[in-house]
């Protein structure tokens, strides 16, 4: 008995809040499964429509699909500069990458509405990118970059970043720093030395931080909100207007678990490829 | 990239009138204060039950635990888009109207996981020998907990405490399901942004920007380069 009240004692405020979130869900799921009989009406009894509804129309399977090819070439570029600023702070001296940390760390505690918002500010008509290329002549007229897919993937990338490059300079922080003089004492030359020691040893980093920001950017709601002001819409655009403004709960409810599968499954095939690249350990 | 909120602009000359614009704003005082009641509510909640889930993960020996962490951490991996549908969905399906109560059992629910990771990896760190040899020297296993575990893991709960706060305070896609009269800053400012073009929001953004970069200065004196440096 003692046994028992100590396991309610310790485990059960756990149970309760993560109880909240696991009965939410299942009546989402439930829900999505219920008939649509109009603006918030929801029906009684089971049936496949809303998912039907779903992935048989190009429309709705357009924006999973839209949301999946623009998540996915935002996150190849993230993990390229996110590397090259890693590695950057990586080889610099120790007030560098205090400074460059910091700048990062603020962003971690900077709201995501706020960091897009200044992504706005700055590639806005009147923003400081237009204003400087239009200084220095590059342009003659301001770049027309809000509203489009263009201006969304440059703030996806800008915010992601900071979630990418802690990962991976996280993993190069723990390459042995043997392992360097090791390969250049056998005689290997720096281009050698970054692909086939730094690169593969950083792959963890790289994989974390690839699952992070894949699944940030694939379900992002307020970079496409704010920077494609309602031209770029992706899922979770599609699942907030379907719920709140056309109030189809069973269809939203659909959509949102048919991403949640997408999301799901995703993480899964990128660890488990991440786990056939990293060198055996 | 930089965070930082410059000048909308180019500067038509200096002004603080978008700063006093933000007082006049009913709208923003009432979601400031919305936000910091749930921030606080949210932090107390995730840190004090990941506390406690934490303990019972690391020093009790029950079948499963790696499930229960695992179950603990579910949140995390949903999307927060899915996360505000579903609260929504039930609110609905129950009947209930959605209220202060509610959103705060969304933060709660979304800031635990943070919470719990922290926590657990700090208490997995810390050494029980020590724990131990206090109950040895004749201390309640709660008084040798209190008295030297806690103290020991003082930088973890901080640090559990601070993600709490922050994941609570700038919470949007999932938060902004269930606004209704009431609603959260970033809420607020994202509304604000898409309807209306003056500075004002800039000027919201720099002051809550303004003691998160005077925060982090000042960490980094106390940790110093500890964070950045080759081991």
């Amino acid at each position: 008995m003692r046994a028992l009240a100590r396991y309610l004692i310790f485990l059960g405020p756990a149970a309760v809040v993560i109880g909240f979130f696991a009965f939410t869900m299942s009546v989402m799921v439930r829900t999505s499964f219920a008939p649509s009989l109009g603006p918030a009406i929801v029906g009684e009894g089971y049936t496949l429509s809303n998912y039907a509804q779903f992935v048989g129309s190009s429309f709705y399977l357009g924006y999973l699909f839209r949301s999946m090819w623009i998540a996915f070439y935002c996150t190849a570029i993230t993990t390229v500069l996110g590397f090259l600023i890693a590695y950057f702070m990586y080889r610099s001296g120790p007030r560098t990458r205090l400074v460059i940390g910091v700048l990062l760390i603020v962003q971690f505690f900077t709201a995501y509405v706020i960091r897009t918002y200044a992504v706005m500010l700055v590639i806005g008509r009147t923003g400081i990118l237009n204003s400087t290329l239009l200084d220095l002549g590059i342009i003659q007229q301001p770049l027309s970059l809000l509203f489009t897919e263009f201006g969304v993937a440059i703030g996806m990338v800008l915010v992601s970043l900071p979630f990418m490059v802690f990962p991976i300079f996280a993993s190069l922080q723990s390459i042995p720093p043997n392992a360097e003089m090791a390969a250049a004492s056998l005689g290997a030359g720096n281009t050698r030395i970054f692909w086939q020691i730094i690169v593969p040893l950083s792959m963890p980093g790289v994989a974390a931080g690839v699952v992070i920001v894949y699944l940030f950017e694939l379900t992002s709601y307020i970079v496409p909100g704010i920077l494609g002001g309602g031209y770029v819409d992706m899922i979770a655009n599609l699942i907030y207007a379907k719920a709140m403004q056309s109030f189809d709960h069973p269809f939203a409810a659909a959509a949102a678990v048919v991403t949640l599968l997408v999301s799901g499954m995703t993480i899964y095939l990128l660890q488990k490829s991440f786990r056939l690249l990293s060198p055996r350990t | 990239m930089n965070p930082g909120v410059e000048q909308v602009f180019p500067p038509q000359g200096f002004s603080l009138r978008w700063y006093a614009n933000l007082a006049n704003r009913h709208g923003f005082i009432d979601a400031a204060r919305l936000t910091l009641i749930l921030a606080f509510v949210s932090t107390i909640v995730s840190v004090v039950v990941g506390l406690l889930a934490g303990v019972a993960i690391t020093r009790f020996s029950f079948p499963g635990k790696d499930l229960v962490l695992t179950v603990l951490l579910s949140p995390l991996i949903v999307p927060q888009v899915v996360v505000g549908m579903a609260f929504l969905v039930t609110l609905s399906s129950l009947g209930v109207v959605t209220s202060v109560i509610s959103l705060a059992i969304l933060h709660c629910v979304i800031t635990l996981p943070f919470a719990a990771r922290v926590i657990v990896s700090a208490l997995a760190a810390s050494s029980r020998s020590l724990e131990e040899a206090a109950q040895s020297l004749g201390a309640s296993p709660a008084r040798a907990f209190l008295s030297v575990t806690v103290p020991m893991i003082r930088p973890g709960l901080v640090a559990a405490a601070i993600f709490a706060f922050v994941t609570s305070f700038e919470n949007f896609t999932a938060s902004q399901f269930l606004v209704w009269d009431r609603t959260t800053l970033p809420v607020e400012l994202y509304n604000f942004v898409q309807t209306e073009s003056d500075p004002t929001a800039a000027a919201l953004s720099s002051l809550i920007l303004l003691p998160v970069v005077l925060l982090v200065l000042v960490f980094n004196n106390f940790i110093g380069q500890q964070m950045f440096s080759r081991k």
